[in-house]
């Protein structure tokens, strides 16, 4: 096991009194310091998986550590540390926003002075100073996300967990919640975070697991998730009278970039020949030459690069909100080539 | 860690008492509690100026209606704000902030003590302002200052024990709904005692109930100290009740709410 790891899950299971697995069986660390993110849809396992680390729930069989610390054993030592931004965030509404950051400070053992003070400290750092007299019910969406991360940071945390920090925020503010938890990965603050957002993910978290029906079906850096999904895709439509002809002329296109030592293997999808290429932006020029020394009429060629969508469909068959028309071009070029969408 | 004390073991009554406050400045609010006074004020003055010549049918103890009805009308008051606390800990629980407060490292029961003791407050509240009335009215307290201190005392701690009953169906529940209407099945508690003439007027089915009824013995023995001073073999009967029903629902409360935060 991972020696600087602060979160340590093993065989974790999570069975509600119902008979709903929530988390079927998880095994996964988090490094001191780390950005890690849990990806996946609704219902995944990935709230139910934080909320046992976070001590708010108990898990069915497994072990769980936060910090050294069992999360059965000893929850009150990990209180201490942690800081847990919620999805349905856990506000007073009817206090204003010094008097619920005062109030964490008191819960985490401050002096009404010490508290104030970092209420004060906080407000400023999310940018909240103004409206620090309002009612929290008052607040705007990403005001309410900024108050309850500064309420999470109260006790200076080792380790953050933010169960979907952003949902349902509109992108200057989601934009605005990403810098500040940025900035406090920079501070040596460990974030563990959840999201259904693949950006998200992607430009958050060094290192991701992929969740789905309570298990973990893919983990790694972003890059080398992507890199595992193959190279970039360069789907190229050609010229032809008919469907017939259109046809022949792909497959004599794909027989000659087949050859070729870049290229990783093509298919003939509805909108023309789908290439995988290992490097897509340097072998377009070669592989426009090779078409049309050979009298094949390109007319139109699109290059994509993987996203997470796509590590997602590649391990779970699925799009993360399963809707087909949402995916981006490469995942809808991907779902044909595994002959998931409908024609 | 800059300035921030970490200090192990941070007292149970601390935590309590910063979670009253909280509890008190949130729900505490005159929107929620000067209603239910106004409804009090209006049944006790209403009714005093009904019924004042009742008492000529005799056994009422007292001429004065008014000094009769007192302690009725506080009991009422307490029972009926009872809901309260169910209430205001299911909407913490459904905003998130109950959870905002289990994250914290403190003592669970805290938080429910830190609500218990607001129920306590609103009690001793409506029993002052009640009181307050009744001696605008010229009732005349027979027990003196110390016997209003002790209706004061006998309002909380009888508050106490309805707040816990409603803690209970809320956490049974799981719904402000049915935690509010639910209350409604208390109102026989409330009208089948001696609430507007004393025993010896009762009779058949009503009196067996009014017998087998805790609340009665409790108002009986506010009653007492109201228009007959120290009777204490009254006031000792209503304060065993009292007691027992606090105790009781406490240790239930207790141990559904160690089960829901588990």
């Amino acid at each position: 096991m991972n020696n600087n790891a602060i979160i340590q899950v093993e065989n974790l299971v999570k069975v509600y009194p119902g008979g709903t697995k929530a988390v079927d069986n998880i095994t996964f660390s988090v490094a001191e310091g780390e950005f890690f993110g849990f990806l996946g849809p609704n219902g995944a396992g990935k709230s139910t998986t934080m909320k046992i680390l976070g001590t708010l729930l108990r898990q069915t069989s497994g072990r769980a550590i936060v910090d050294g610390y069992d999360v059965i054993r000893e929850p009150q030592k990990i209180r201490r540390i942690i800081g847990f931004a919620m999805q349905e965030v856990g506000l007073d509404d009817l206090a204003t926003g010094r008097n619920f950051l005062v109030m964490q400070g008191l819960l985490y053992g401050m002096s009404r002075k010490e508290a104030d003070r970092r209420a004060t400290e906080l407000l400023d750092l999310v940018s909240l100073s103004d409206v620090s007299h309002r009612k929290v019910g008052a607040y705007s969406g990403g005001m309410r996300r900024r108050i309850d991360l500064a309420g999470a940071l109260v006790h200076n945390p080792r380790v953050l967990f933010l169960d979907e920090p952003t949902t349902g925020l509109d992108p200057q503010s989601r934009l605005a919640i990403w810098d500040h938890l940025r900035n406090l990965n920079k501070q040596g603050i460990t974030m563990f975070l959840t999201t259904q957002m693949m950006d998200e993910a992607d430009q958050l978290c060094q290192r991701i697991a992929i969740i789905d029906r309570g298990q973990i079906v893919a983990e790694g850096t972003p890059g080398s998730l992507k890199a595992e999904v193959g190279g970039d895709m360069v789907v190229i439509s050609v010229a032809g009278e008919n469907d017939e002809e259109r046809r022949r002329q792909e497959e004599k296109a794909q027989a000659l970039v087949d050859e070729r030592s870049y290229v990783d293997g093509a298919h003939i999808i509805d909108r023309g020949l789908c290439v995988n290429v290992k490097n897509g932006g340097g072998t377009v020029p070669d592989l426009l030459k090779l078409l049309s020394d050979n009298d094949i009429v390109v007319t139109d060629l699109s290059l994509s690069s993987p996203t997470l969508d796509d590590v997602f469909l590649k391990y779970t068959g699925r799009t993360i909100r399963d809707d087909e028309a949402s995916g981006d071009e490469y995942g809808q070029a991907m779902r044909q080539w595994m002959g998931l969408s409908r024609r | 860690m800059d300035g921030v004390k970490q200090k192990i073991g941070m007292s149970v009554f601390r935590e309590t008492y910063y979670i009253y406050r909280r509890n008190l400045r949130v729900w505490f609010v005159p929107a929620t509690f000067l209603p239910p006074l106004f409804m009090s004020g209006l049944l006790y003055v209403l009714f005093a100026s009904t019924f004042t010549e009742v008492t000529n049918l005799g056994g009422f103890s007292t001429e004065d209606y008014s000094a009769f009805l007192v302690s009725w009308i506080i009991v009422q008051a307490v029972v009926f704000s009872g809901g309260d606390a169910g209430f205001a800990l299911l909407t913490d629980m459904m905003s998130g902030y109950f959870d905002k407060l289990l994250l914290a490292p403190i003592n669970r029961f805290s938080i429910l003590f830190g609500s218990l003791l607001v129920a306590a407050t609103r009690g001793m509240l409506q029993a002052v302002v009640i009181i307050a009335i009744a001696l605008a009215l010229g009732v005349s307290f027979q027990g003196g200052i110390l016997g209003i201190l002790t209706l004061i005392l006998f309002a909380a701690v009888f508050g106490l024990a309805w707040s816990c009953l409603s803690i209970i169906i809320a956490l049974k529940t799981k719904s402000v709904q049915a935690t509010q209407s639910s209350f409604l099945l208390f109102f026989p508690f409330i009208f089948i005692t001696t609430a507007f003439v004393p025993e010896e007027l009762l009779s058949g089915w009503f009196k067996v109930a009014v017998k087998v009824n805790p609340v009665t013995y409790v108002t009986e023995a506010m009653r007492a100290i109201v228009i007959e001073g120290w009777e204490w073999s009254t006031i000792i009967t209503g304060l065993w009740v009292t007691v027992v029903m606090v105790g009781f629902l406490m240790i239930v409360t207790t141990w559904l709410f160690r089960r829901a935060t588990a």
